[in-house]
């Protein structure tokens, strides 16, 4: 008797475990790739990012920008050695962990022949580190502002945006000048976070400023920003230091403003003035100091970019540093394979990229192009510049004398 | 003194966000006896689904609210039905791996269909109002008070209503219950149901205020577990009783200790409340 229903609800569980599956292999679909490659005439370009979990808009903008680059590459056509090449990039979620990025690294070097590997994240690059000049070589393009990656002399690590230090000196500045002498720390809690609440602090101090308590939220689980922005505000401050992910700083700021902060802010450079701007009104992030928006450089390639981005993302989507400085990144390495003959021999081409910056095409420099690399591995643009978004919501650039990497 | 008035209004609303969350899944460990891993996604989801009418479709606030709680209704009614129902049989571990696969499921769906990045719902309701000298947002009242309205009539459909009181009777005793006519199977699914209709309720009111991503949920989750085993798991009064100390201790802790203390109170209360009495504030529930 009993067994009749039971029977009659196993087609069912069987539709719904056979959907689920379908529907999840359609979901991880976009992230992966062929495995066959590294045969004559094409070249596997490693990805190792967050795409699920907390971290997947901040891994996608990254690997929006690896794959606008391999397009625009291929399709210009690269010879390396006498042959064309068809650079390929394979794509594996990390999900923020390092062990994972390190395996997966791994995996790319190993399966895929993979001579470089792109990470995002100063804790999987670390990890990576340890294994990129061992058995197995392979090149990190590091993309991380935290300069502990260089200081560790990993012969086969290429850094490429600038050191978050440099900004502590201009913020503080412009942060003094717009608003005065007493901080409010507000920052998020994140690792990275707290590297920079500890520099601004320092500099900070430096100036003969005063700084409040410590007030840094987690961005990412704090449910409601009224509390915690009441509890700043409570100190009277003149400036604020924000930042974290795009869009809570924005709520942050928008709730500073509603509860009548007329000081200035300090948005560190996770968070982008442009990006902010679509979920709170521009009037709200006036009288901030933050990083330069992508569509504010003046590189040759500047203008070209945004409009293939706006094709590949969307018009309402931000082109944000992840995506420009990955992107001329990847024409750099493919340059240095040119220079120096080989997709197959890491320490050649990293040798080579010092010649490569000069031959890159100008279509490929978008996001403050760098001129040289440093002995650590570290891509410098002289001309490096943060911006104060004044009062009539226009940009004004700031320039930056740049820190040494140095511990 | 402001500030505290401030704080405490805050923390009410932040209450009545918990409170709706929490009785959902009280309610479905009361009847289901399994400890709903998958809750936080549905909250999530819930607001996706606000925001697809709201923004998308372009219907009103409230009308979107609605709509999604019953698509919710729906969906929570399909995952007792297709994937707890089967296990009704199995060891209870079964049960947990299953609501964790249906949690990533989720929020894989979510990523795929609205994308990875961050959104922000626009509501109608704005301005402020002034109480005691504090300046309290109007969407913060419109959370207390919706909270209190539909806790009301959550009390009144479990008490009154035939179909509510179906609800207690399985959860007192769920042979005795079949046995004088009620249908278990049809009573869970209504409990999954409801319960992820008051989350999406819950997640509506606090997305204008907060941000969309595909793992919003995951904190809540955390918390509205602590909340319920605060108050005493499958307890009604303990769920609310637990999402209001809960709320207020947090913001409080946040205000005049500091925020990394204010996320830790759930945690340590929790493991206070295992410690000194596993059962609970209010323990009756907790029979098996």
């Amino acid at each position: 008797m009993t067994s009749i229903p039971r029977r009659a609800s196993r087609p069912v569980l069987a539709a719904a475990v056979i959907s689920t599956f379908a529907l999840t292999l359609g979901a991880c679909g976009g992230g992966g790739g062929s495995g066959d490659s590294g045969g004559d005439g094409s070249v596997v370009i490693g990805y190792t990012g967050p795409l699920s979990g907390g971290g997947a808009a901040y891994g996608e903008n990254v690997q929006t920008g690896l794959q606008m680059a391999v397009d625009d590459l291929n399709k210009d056509g690269l010879e390396v050695d006498g042959k064309k090449v068809t650079i390929e990039l394979k794509s594996l979620d990390d999900k923020y962990a390092p062990s994972t990025a390190a395996s997966n690294a791994q995996r790319l070097a190993d399966q895929d022949k993979a001579p470089v590997v792109v990470s995002p994240n100063a804790g999987a690059i670390k990890a990576i580190q340890q294994i990129n000049n061992g058995r197995s070589k392979f090149m990190i393009s590091a993309y991380t502002s935290d300069p502990a990656i260089v200081q560790s002399d990993n012969p086969l690590t290429m850094m490429i945006p600038p050191n978050f230090e440099s900004y502590a000196k201009p913020f503080t500045e412009q942060g003094m000048k717009n608003g005065g002498k007493k901080l409010a720390l507000l920052g998020t809690q994140s690792e990275y976070g707290q590297q920079w609440t500890k520099a601004i602090t320092d500099e900070w101090k430096k100036a003969d400023g005063k700084i409040g308590a410590d007030n840094s939220i987690d961005y990412a689980t704090v449910s409601d920003f009224a509390g915690p922005v009441s509890k700043a505000l409570s100190e009277k401050p003149d400036s604020i230091f924000v930042g974290g992910p795009s869009q809570p700083t924005a709520l942050i700021m928008e709730e500073a403003k509603k509860q009548g902060f007329k000081g200035s802010f300090l948005v560190m450079d996770q968070a982008k003035l442009d990006e902010m701007a679509t979920v709170t009104k521009p009037k709200n992030l006036t009288n901030s100091v933050g990083v330069l928006p992508v569509k504010e450089y003046d590189d040759p390639g500047t203008k070209g970019f945004l409009k293939k981005f706006a094709e590949v993302a969307g018009e309402k989507k931000v082109a944000t540093s992840e995506t420009a400085l990955n992107y001329q990144s990847i024409a750099i390495i493919a340059k240095a394979m040119e220079v120096a003959g080989t997709t197959s021999d890491p320490e050649k081409i990293r040798a080579a990229v010092p010649d490569a910056l000069s031959k890159v095409d100008d279509k490929y420099k978008v996001n403050g192009f760098p001129t040289k690399i440093t002995d650590q591995g570290h891509l410098m643009n002289p001309d490096l510049e943060v911006t104060y978004l004044d009062k009539d919501e226009k940009y004004t650039k700031v320039p930056v004398e740049q820190v040494s990497d140095a511990k | 003194m402001t500030l505290f008035t401030q704080q405490l209004f805050n923390g009410v609303a932040l209450g009545g966000v918990y409170c709706l969350a929490a009785i959902g899944l009280t309610l479905v460990f009361g009847v289901l006896r399994i400890p709903n891993l998958a809750h936080g996604s549905l909250y999530m989801l819930g607001a996706y689904v606000t925001y697809f009418f709201l923004t998308t479709v372009g219907v009103p606030y409230v009308a979107a609210i609605g709509i999604a709680a019953l698509i919710l209704f729906v969906l929570g009614v399909l995952l007792e039905r297709l994937v707890f129902h089967p296990l009704r049989n199995s060891p209870h571990t079964h049960h947990m791996i299953a609501a964790i696969g249906a949690m990533f499921f989720f929020q894989a769906v979510a990523q795929a269909i609205w994308g990875a990045d961050f959104r922000r719902m626009e509501t109608p309701i704005s301005g402020s109002v002034h109480i005691l000298g504090a300046e309290i947002s109007a969407q913060r009242i419109v959370i207390i008070v919706t909270a209190v309205v539909v806790l009301s009539l959550l009390t009144w459909f479990i008490k009154r209503s035939i179909h509510g009181q179906t609800i207690e009777a399985i959860e007192q005793d769920r042979t005795g219950a079949a046995l004088v006519g009620i249908n278990p199977a049809m009573v869970s699914m209504l409990t999954l149901g409801l319960s992820a209709l008051l989350v999406t309720i819950a997640a509506g009111l606090v997305s204008p205020i907060n941000l969309l991503s595909p793992t919003m949920g995951d904190s809540l989750n955390l918390k509205v577990f602590a909340i319920i085993i605060l108050g005493g798991l499958g307890s009604l009064p303990g769920a609310i009783v637990g999402s209001f100390a809960l709320a207020i201790a947090e913001t409080m802790t946040s205000t005049y200790i500091s925020s990394a203390v204010g996320e830790a109170v759930a945690f340590i209360v929790l493991v206070a409340v295992l410690a000194i009495k596993p059962t609970g504030l209010f323990a009756k529930a907790v029979q098996r």
